[in-house]
């Protein structure tokens, strides 16, 4: 089984609302169970009283750490396809700077304040009326803010490949910094008289306990995962080379420009379809319904591995290198089109066809011909005295709407934004 | 009227933390995404304007995109009201869902609730310009090893520590 789950095509839309609702109801149960529903609660930990938030924020990223860590590992889970917002530094120092200054004004954090609000908190009510405000302030200053928003831009990057440190010793980092905070905290709290040492789980408490289990649990899964080396597929292709030597044989990874003609024309079993080329070769030419992903933007590009991909290029080898990158990540249905888009260009928009023939490769013919004006095209050699009059390119576009080649209008998937 | 029952204790907060943590994962494995908590509340201010006034929605760079907006289909949005749910059945089972204004004794509820409404209104512009919260950038890129969210994560405790000495009297 290969997850994301939902981004292998395992369960649609709904399903996976469902599901957020569900996760949802864990995760405001757990967050009211640790006392975030409350202002006061929370507000201790900036006085050093009660260092929950802090307990509580880095037990779960650990836990989550090192859940995605080895069930990616093991193969189990692809790393590169759970969603990464895109790093800009200078909105995002900014941005929690005015969080963390908000979160002690205000007595909550978005999430948390959902859950006070549940729970019969007025001051969260109001807190949530404030958001309210806030955002629609946002949406009348923010599209001034264009610059600043884009400063310090990294794109999509882990401190891994930022700093070039390998996956599983940054996690092994995490751990044990989190591990040093944990036994910090409850020194802190003691300390600063916020709580008892009896009160404590983890320095004074003797013997076995539920949260030393934990706490052991993740130190000695976080240092194994600084021996246990790239959590991340495709650093070894995921099929052997020789099945893919035999893919590659029998042509079977191809689709022949005219059979996705065909299948264009029909609509039926119509893959997605990816042009390879840079923005403005796609914009001069496309096959009809091609989105466009440059080859540079294709190793951060997300597909539904259910469904089939079709790769084109100008030529064939470009397309290839593509194909194993797919290929390399687990998906299973991945295919180029055979002879790129110079074959297109032969086979299906100006094919040379036969000036006089006759019988069945008449029929053939003219039904290579109508396939070639369906799309634009017209057919070199061949002149059908018998069909009748030349569809003008209105007509075209009457009878296929979206199947021309015009560079506008491509269809693009709305892209969801999956941040917070 | 009966007096209302004690309130249970909190959860061990390593344990609280675990269980969140399990949330979030299980969010990763089904569905390749974290949690978030801002952006249901985006949602509906950009749906409210959106609505409201249409047509200047339509010409508007940043409302323009709510207007063929749906909201009932954004996951956020479904995630938040499980949120609440959740809060509300772990506040009820525990004693802990009544009516009340959370602020330190020297402070006045008045006080109190302007504050609540102005942090609001910064935490909504940051999280906007962070693209998250606590819950989209400090625990689901934290533990993706985000860099951004590392970052915002260390300037969200550095300014929480930096205001806390200013605004003692409302908490302690």
């Amino acid at each position: 089984m290969n997850a994301p789950l939902y981004k292998f095509g395992l369960f649609g839309d709904h399903v996976g609302l469902l599901i957020g609702f569900l996760i949802g109801v864990g995760f405001g149960f757990f967050l009211e169970r640790a006392g975030f529903g409350s202002g006061n609660k929370l507000a201790r930990q900036f006085y050093f009283k009660d260092m929950a938030v802090l307990k509580v924020m880095f037990s779960a990223i650990v836990t989550a750490m090192l859940g995605v860590f080895w069930l990616s590992r093991v193969g189990f889970m692809d790393l590169s396809q759970v969603y990464l917002v895109p790093t800009h530094l200078g909105p995002q120092i900014a941005g929690g700077l005015m969080l963390g200054a908000g979160f002690v004004i205000g007595g909550y954090c978005p999430g948390t304040s959902v859950v006070a609000a549940a729970t019969g908190r007025i001051d969260a009510w109001i807190y949530m009326v404030g958001m309210f405000a806030g955002m629609l302030a946002v949406g009348f200053f923010m599209p001034g803010l264009g610059d600043f928003m884009a400063s310090g831009d990294l794109g999509q990057t882990t401190l891994s490949s930022s700093w070039n440190i390998p996956y599983g010793l940054l996690v092994a980092g995490v751990v044990l910094m989190a591990f040093g905070a944990f036994l910090a905290a409850e020194w802190g709290e003691v300390k600063s008289g916020g709580r008892t040492r009896e009160e404590q789980s983890l320095l004074w408490h003797r013997g076995y306990s539920r949260p030393r289990l934990f706490v052991g649990g993740a130190v000695l899964l976080g240092v194994g995962a600084a021996a246990a080396g790239t959590p991340y597929r495709g650093a070894e292709l995921r099929t052997s080379a020789a099945e893919l030597t035999r893919i590659v044989s029998r042509e079977a990874d191809h689709i022949a420009p005219r059979a996705l003609a065909e299948r264009l024309v029909e609509g039926t079993q119509v893959p997605r379809i990816v042009d390879l080329q840079l923005p403005e070769e796609y914009a001069a030419f496309h096959l009809p319904g091609a989105e466009n992903i440059p080859m540079t933007d294709l190793p951060a590009a997300t597909f539904t591995a259910s469904e089939p991909v079709l790769l084109y290029a100008a030529d064939e080898a470009q397309a290839a290198q593509a194909w194993v990158l797919l290929k390399s990540r687990g998906y299973p249905a991945v295919y180029t089109l055979g002879g790129g888009l110079a074959a297109w260009k032969s086979d299906v928009l100006s094919p040379q066809l036969p000036a006089t023939p006759v019988g069945e490769a008449l029929e053939q013919a003219r039904a290579r011909a109508a396939l070639a004006r369906h799309f634009g095209g017209q057919p070199r050699g061949f002149v059908d005295a018998a069909a009748p009059a030349v569809p003008t390119p209105a007509a075209v576009s009457t009878l296929a709407p979206g199947a021309t080649n015009a560079p506008a209008a491509a269809p693009k998937k709305a892209k969801k934004k999956e941040g917070c | 009227m009966s007096t209302r029952p004690e309130p249970q204790p909190y959860m061990n907060p390593y344990l609280a933390g675990l269980g969140i943590g399990l949330m979030l994962l299980a969010a990763f494995v089904t569905m390749g995404r974290g949690l978030g908590g801002s952006s249901a509340f985006a949602t509906a201010a950009g749906v409210t304007v959106a609505t409201a006034a249409p047509d200047f929605a339509a010409g508007h760079a940043y409302f323009g995109e709510f207007v063929d907006a749906h909201p009932w289909s954004e996951w956020l949005v479904w995630e938040v009201m499980g949120v609440f749910l959740g809060g509300l059945l772990s506040g009820l089972l525990a004693n802990r869902a009544h009516l009340t204004v959370e602020h330190g004794p020297r402070f006045t509820i008045a006080k109190r609730l302007a504050l609540a409404f102005i942090g609001g209104t910064i935490m909504a512009i940051g999280a906007k310009l962070a693209s998250g919260c606590t819950s989209g950038q400090a625990l689901t890129g934290g533990s993706l090893l985000n860099a951004g969210s590392w970052a915002f994560m260390m300037s969200m405790f550095a300014a929480a520590y930096g205001v806390a000495w200013f605004l003692r009297k409302q908490w302690v």
